[in-house]
């Protein structure tokens, strides 16, 4: 039997039951996996549609707290699903043919799938009722996800070794954490920041995918301080170092 | 074969670190259920544990051929916000075993009526401990980690372990831990003895079973 065949299996199994578990205790199921960033994304723009004049970009409130909140939450939801990964995961793990990547990767991909769903049916819905016409530019719209989702499972990796090792590690984690939905976009533009703050804002990569994100909706948005290299340095550093924090902790993975 | 080579693992809580083993080299060969002895806390359970490779060595290896099952206990390796009938269903799916048969199998076997589709979290250990058997013998392995788990249920039930055990037992081989010497000598044709880090292998199971005795008394 190869390997490779088993983490498969496993990590099919994994997906299964994390489907029937993760919402199993309420009525509706995984209908509230999608259910929640919807009604979240509605509650927001009504509240600023009630405080403000007009959104920072185009015409529709929808569209630009859509835009901002779905390129976060394939960062936010990642990670905090992702980084009890292995915890909750923990009963099953007494099988030696699971093994601590398996929860990881069955989460992650779990969570692609339910994010890129959500963002289907809330975008699908705001740019099918809106009366301009939009011009998606696809490109830049995977590439943001790409790198949010690949920035989100290495933090998690990290931090589901971390979190185990350091229990104080996770409620500064969470701090930390907390407030990165204020200031990485999702209400503001960047470019808007006079700038020595700018350069302040723009450190934290999650700017860059909502700024990125965002160019695939507004063709006419500059969308100014975006780098793109940059996020994919940190994407992929953050990746790597996750992979490597899990790989040598392997053995602290099993036995917890 | 099983083979340790060289095999040591401590166990660290809170900053006690004890040995389980220490630097243990032992074969174990087809064809003869082991019997493994020790005292409470020497790290019997944790032994089956690396055998099945829940969890690593610290440093050695152990060399596996064959298709080892995961250590059976009460502690259970089960997922208590899911049914039996899921855990089942994982567990089918992770040895690529027919899922619809091994369901059919566990039901019938672990007799737990309505309480088959509740979380595993409601059962009692009894219930939990006959969900275990029953799937462990519901899946064929070449070697059956045993911890302290034959011993549920009511007798009729017992008997049932028994004889599907005995099944199992024709092709398969035993490792198994128990505080009852009685049912040690039932199943196990040699033992190994678990004391202070090392394991000392015994042709016969009754030569173990002495050895193990005099360790406990003198205590």
């Amino acid at each position: 039997m190869s390997h490779l065949s088993t983490h498969i299996r496993v990590v099919g199994a994994l997906l299964v039951r994390e489907m029937a578990t993760r919402f199993g205790s309420k009525p509706g199921g995984y209908v509230w996996a999608l259910l929640d960033p919807a009604a979240h994304i509605l509650l927001m723009t009504m509240i600023f549609r009630a405080i403000a004049r007009a959104p920072a970009l185009g015409t529709s409130f929808a569209l630009f707290f859509a835009t901002g909140y779905i390129a976060f939450q394939f960062y936010q939801a990642m990670t905090s699903y992702l980084n009890s990964a292995v915890r909750a995961n923990k009963a099953l793990l007494s099988y030696p043919n699971v093994a601590p990547i398996d929860t990881i990767v069955a989460r992650f991909v779990l969570q692609v799938c339910t994010t890129t769903l959500v963002a289907f049916i809330v975008l699908g819905t705001i740019v099918a009722t809106m009366r301009v016409d939009t011009d998606l530019h696809w490109p830049a719209i995977l590439e943001a996800i790409a790198m949010a989702c690949l920035f989100g499972l290495g933090v998690a990796m990290i931090n589901a070794v971390l979190f185990l090792k350091y229990p104080l590690y996770e409620q500064v984690f969470n701090i930390v954490n907390r407030p990165l939905f204020l200031i990485s976009g999702v209400f503001f533009l960047p470019d808007a920041i006079p700038a020595p703050y700018r350069d302040l804002v723009l450190i934290n990569p999650l700017v860059h995918v909502i700024m990125g994100f965002r160019k695939g909706f507004y063709p006419e948005y500059r969308a100014v301080g975006l780098d793109m290299t940059y996020l994919y340095g940190i994407a992929f550093l953050t990746l790597f170092a996750g992979m490597l924090v899990f790989t040598l902790s392997r053995k602290t993975l099993r036995n917890e | 074969m099983i083979r340790f080579e060289q095999a040591t693992k401590y166990a660290r809580t809170k900053g006690i670190k004890k040995p389980i083993i220490e630097d243990a080299s032992l074969t174990l060969n087809r064809g003869k259920s082991v019997g493994l002895l020790g005292r409470n806390g020497a790290g019997k359970s944790t032994l089956l544990r690396l055998i099945a490779g829940a969890i690593k060595l610290d440093s050695g290896r152990i060399i596996r051929r064959g298709k080892i099952s995961w250590p059976l206990g009460f502690a259970g390796s089960f997922q208590g916000s899911m049914s039996g009938e899921q855990n089942v269903r994982f567990v089918a799916r992770i040895y690529g075993v027919d899922t619809e048969e091994l369901i059919a199998f566990v039901e019938d076997f672990a007799e737990l009526g309505p309480f088959y589709k509740a979380p595993v979290s409601t059962y009692s250990s009894g219930m939990k401990a006959r969900l275990a058997f029953g799937l462990s013998m519901g899946v064929n392995f070449d070697y059956y980690l045993v911890d302290e788990i034959t011993a549920v249920g009511d007798a009729n039930f017992k008997k049932k372990c028994r004889a599907v055990f005995e099944t199992k037992l024709k092709d398969s081989d035993v490792i198994m831990v128990s505080h009852s010497t009685k049912t040690i000598r039932d199943y196990c044709d040699c033992g190994v003895v678990l004391e202070k880090g090392r394991l000392i292998y015994y042709d016969d199971i009754g030569d173990a079973i002495r050895v193990h005795d005099k360790n406990m008394k003198g205590l």
